[in-house]
């Protein structure tokens, strides 16, 4: 085990190199400047140039990228000149907040949409599962950013229930209760689509799982409805659940990006769309490259946890 | 059976507890009193008055620091801040500054020329040792100034390097506020986080993404503010931003989206609306094409809806421009102008005398950026109305910093018109970028369109070199009859910036250099 995990740590460098070569072209790439997005209406060219040279921007493309490779293995990903602070600090700042939102969000759509999907399973066909598939399909069908729009005006606006935006109250205690009221409108939001398709592909699981002959014969020796389903069965379905889960706590965190827009959370989302306009090219890269480096280790430790769950999944 | 019995009892007994949680929720606490919340658009960048450029940041610093000069209440002149006096040579070329007597700087260091000339020199000289705390974008405000010297702990000159008239304007401007010199030495480049200036609020904190908080300076120079404190909170979606002030969380909102000024209209919160140095036009290329014919720029002129344009399209948040330079700048601004009035069988009748029917233009359409209002409806009924008068218009839309990048170089052998919106403290800059000969983009100016006329060459020339007011006016004034006549641009709408206070709030006014200025500003 402790081999294959180096080796999968091993194959996630090319791929992280990869990732910082990207988005290094895609800055280099995109037309407008960090100096004119700085000056706007001021941007002559001689003012333009005169601030490029202030921001190190002048020097050749290929020297530019091994300057912040380098300083990247150093830990050193630069100073954001949007926020005028250190990339890393601003970052792992934003990441953190973004890791309570997806977090709870995904904790949310895991347990909620296995649940739904075992239900559905045991009903199949029956009231349970019809209302089931069809808040499914509702769930699915909702873009994320119009639910969290209108769950403000409902819950936040109207009813004054909750906070409309942010992580913490302007005054008062930060506490873990002044936490969960910011964090309930946003992660419910956030967790309702994903919610729809982990309920999918369980009952699906579920099904098929359950027309096994390890099933019947669990029946035939007397056990327990409710143990056939959640002890035999649903064991059995995680095998085929997890990568699913996996692939949705990625879309969970790439969706957080227009719930944090929505709901003003300090995310590392919003903070990438922000800098993207303002041609923040330190921010955006180190940024870039911190989610993705999390994004792979994630799937590593699902990979993990896969071959621990099932020992025939050679590793 | 006994799995479904479960479910539904989990679920009936879930669902009871939640509602009573709901139930037994608090309201949302209400802001407390004497302690300002307002509403931002983004995150400010820095609150070092020299490295920022967005008027977002201006907000917060006006309030923290004081300038040499500031424009009086209400207008765009110049009264004295931290100057109590000063005086020009008659060749316009030196500025002597008496300053303030006994004013300290929220660290406690003292106000004097020595901290003026600290301020300057580190904005404009690269051998300063400060000058790597930057970088300063706009220190080109004061390119005309050639040294700056301590006279006596309390007098300072500057000398220019030509007769500038601007200068003044421009040490009002948020470039020009006065830093602690202490303060930089201390923290270096982490000034943008600990500023320390001479204002009537002083920096408390700073959560990043949350809030900038500043509070009361007691010993203010002009008497301390009434609001204990004022919290910044950066709220970047207009929609959310718009949720947060209806459910009370801020109790002032600025840059309130049109198309949610209705929400606003009850007892609960009074909207407030000013007129700013604003305007929003096309530009036309005026170097080839259709447009190259004044009869067919005058006919864009007539042939657009204006009226429709800022009251359909803008919900009534802008007027109707006349001309190149907002009404903002009253003393410079001709009173006897009058917009092109929509006139699409005026506009088909100058392009059949130009032999332009039909003509195929390309336009330039941004999605968005600083002051460009709604561009793409904008842009949409531009459209429609010119080609109500026979013209082919083709729509070629850019995110806005690639906007500019087409844009700024000039529109040659690429499109016939683009749209544009300029913010300027004073009425010299814009027309002088963007409307002489000598500012043609290959010369580094912002004349994407071309448009060339000796006579405005020399009357903007003049304007900017003569210090007197009344000469300056007539001057200006005589150059906007000009190119009204000449029509480089279709001029559109200047731009109203509006604000939304709650009820809570009182004695707060919008100022027409687009600051918010909250000394006076009351809460209960």
């Amino acid at each position: 085990m402790a081999g294959y995990i180096l080796k999968r740590l091993f194959s996630a460098i090319p791929v992280l190199l990869g990732i910082s070569i990207i988005v290094f072209l895609i800055m280099a790439m995109i037309p407008g400047d960090p100096a004119t997005a700085i000056l706007g209406s001021y941007a002559t060219p001689e003012n333009v140039e005169k601030l490029n040279r202030d921001l190190g921007l002048d020097k050749p493309l290929v020297q530019r990228y091994f300057i912040w490779l380098g300083n990247m293995l150093q830990g050193d990903f630069g100073r954001s000149f949007s926020l005028n602070r250190a990339v890393l600090d601003e970052v792992m700042e934003r990441f953190n907040a973004t890791l309570i939102l997806a977090g709870t969000s995904f904790v949310i759509c895991s347990v909620l949409g296995v649940a739904a999907g075992v239900v559905s399973a045991a009903r199949q066909y029956g009231l349970a599962d019809k209302a089931i598939t069809f808040a499914v399909l509702l769930g699915i069908s909702i873009p994320s950013f119009f639910l969290g729009m209108m769950m403000i005006l409902i819950f936040a606006v109207n009813l004054r229930w909750f906070p409309v935006s942010g992580m913490w109250p302007i005054y008062g205690a930060r506490d873990l209760s002044a936490l969960l009221s910011h964090l309930t409108l946003p992660a419910s939001a956030l967790a309702v689509v994903a919610t729809g398709v982990i309920a999918r592909l369980s009952r699906s699981a579920m099904l098929e799982v359950m027309r096994q002959d390890f099933i019947r014969t669990a029946r035939a020796k007397g056990v327990h409805e409710r143990s056939v389903i959640w002890r035999h069965a649903l064991r059995a379905a995680m095998v085929s659940i997890i990568p699913v889960l996996g692939i949705q706590a990625g879309f969970v965190l790439s969706g957080a990006v227009y719930i944090e827009m929505v709901f003003q959370w300090p995310g590392v989302g919003r903070m990438l769309v922000d800098a993207i306009l303002k041609r923040d090219i330190l921010l955006v890269q180190g940024g870039v490259v911190f989610v993705a480096a999390c994004y792979v280790m994630f799937n590593i430790a699902v990979d993990v946890a896969q071959g621990l769950l099932d020992p025939r999944i050679k590793t | 059976m006994k799995l479904m019995e479960l479910t539904r009892r989990a679920l009936l007994a879930s669902t009871a507890a939640f509602a009573l949680g709901l139930g037994v929720l608090p309201a949302q606490a209400q802001t407390p009193e004497d302690v300002l919340i307002v509403g931002q658009i983004a995150e400010p960048k820095a609150l070092d008055p020299a490295a920022v450029t967005a008027v977002n940041d201006f907000r917060i610093l006006m309030n923290v620091y004081d300038g040499l000069v500031r424009y009086k209440d209400g207008t765009l002149e110049v009264e004295p801040a931290l100057a109590t006096d000063w005086s020009i040579s008659d060749d316009g070329t030196v500025y002597t500054f008496n300053l303030r007597n006994g004013v300290t700087f929220h660290d406690g260091s003292a106000f004097n020329a020595e901290a003026v000339k600290f301020n300057f020199d580190r904005m404009l000289d690269e051998g300063h040792p400060y000058h790597d705390t930057g970088p300063f974008p706009l220190a080109f405000f004061f390119s005309a100034v050639e040294a700056v010297e301590v006279v006596d702990p309390l007098t300072v000159k500057f000398t220019l390097n030509a007769p500038y008239a601007p200068f003044l304007s421009n040490l009002a401007y948020p470039t020009g506020l006065i830093v602690s010199p202490a303060a930089v030495a201390k923290h270096g480049s982490e000034f943008g986080r600990n500023p320390s200036g001479t204002g009537p609020f002083k920096f408390a904190e700073w959560r990043s993404n949350e809030a900038v908080v500043v509070e009361a300076n007691a010993d203010y120079w002009g008497g301390a503010p009434e609001l204990q404190a004022v919290v910044f909170r950066p709220i970047t979606d207009a929609n959310t931003r718009t949720a947060e002030m209806l459910a009370g969380g801020i109790d002032l909102m600025v840059e309130v989206p049109p198309v949610a000024l209705s929400e606003f209209q009850g007892d609960g919160f009074t909207v407030h609306e000013q007129a700013g140095p604003h305007v929003w036009f096309l530009i036309l290329n005026a170097k080839e094409g259709p447009f190259a014919d004044v009869r067919v720029r005058q006919a864009a002129n007539y042939a657009i809806n204006k009226e429709a344009i800022v009251n359909d399209v803008l919900e009534g948040t802008a007027a109707v421009a006349a001309g190149p330079t907002p009404p903002a700048f009253a003393w410079a601004y001709n009173d006897s102008l009058e917009p092109y009035p929509y006139n699409p069988d005026k506009a088909r009748e100058l392009i059949a005398a130009a032999g332009a029917e039909g003509a195929e233009l390309t336009f330039y359409v941004t999605e968005g950026g600083s002051g460009m209002l709604d561009p793409v409806a904008m842009g949409t009924a531009i459209q429609a109305d010119l080609e109500a008068v026979g013209l082919d218009v083709k729509i070629e839309t850019y995110e806005w910093n690639t906007f500019l990048g087409e844009v700024n170089p000039g529109l040659e052998g690429k499109a016939d018109m683009a749209e544009m919106a300029w913010m300027t403290n004073d009425p010299d800059t814009l027309p002088f970028l963007a409307l002489r000969t000598d500012a043609w983009p290959d010369k580094g100016g912002f004349n994407s369109g071309y448009y060339s006329n000796p006579k405005v060459d020399e009357l903007l020339e003049a304007a900017r070199a003569s210090t007197d007011q009344a000469e300056r006016a007539r001057l200006y004034q005589e150059m906007q009859t000009i190119v009204q006549e000449d029509a480089p641009w279709v001029f559109v709408a200047n731009w109203k910036q509006n604000a939304v206070t709650s009820d809570r709030v009182g004695d707060f006014s919008l100022q027409p250099s687009f600051f918010l200025l909250l000394d006076d500003v009351t809460k209960n």
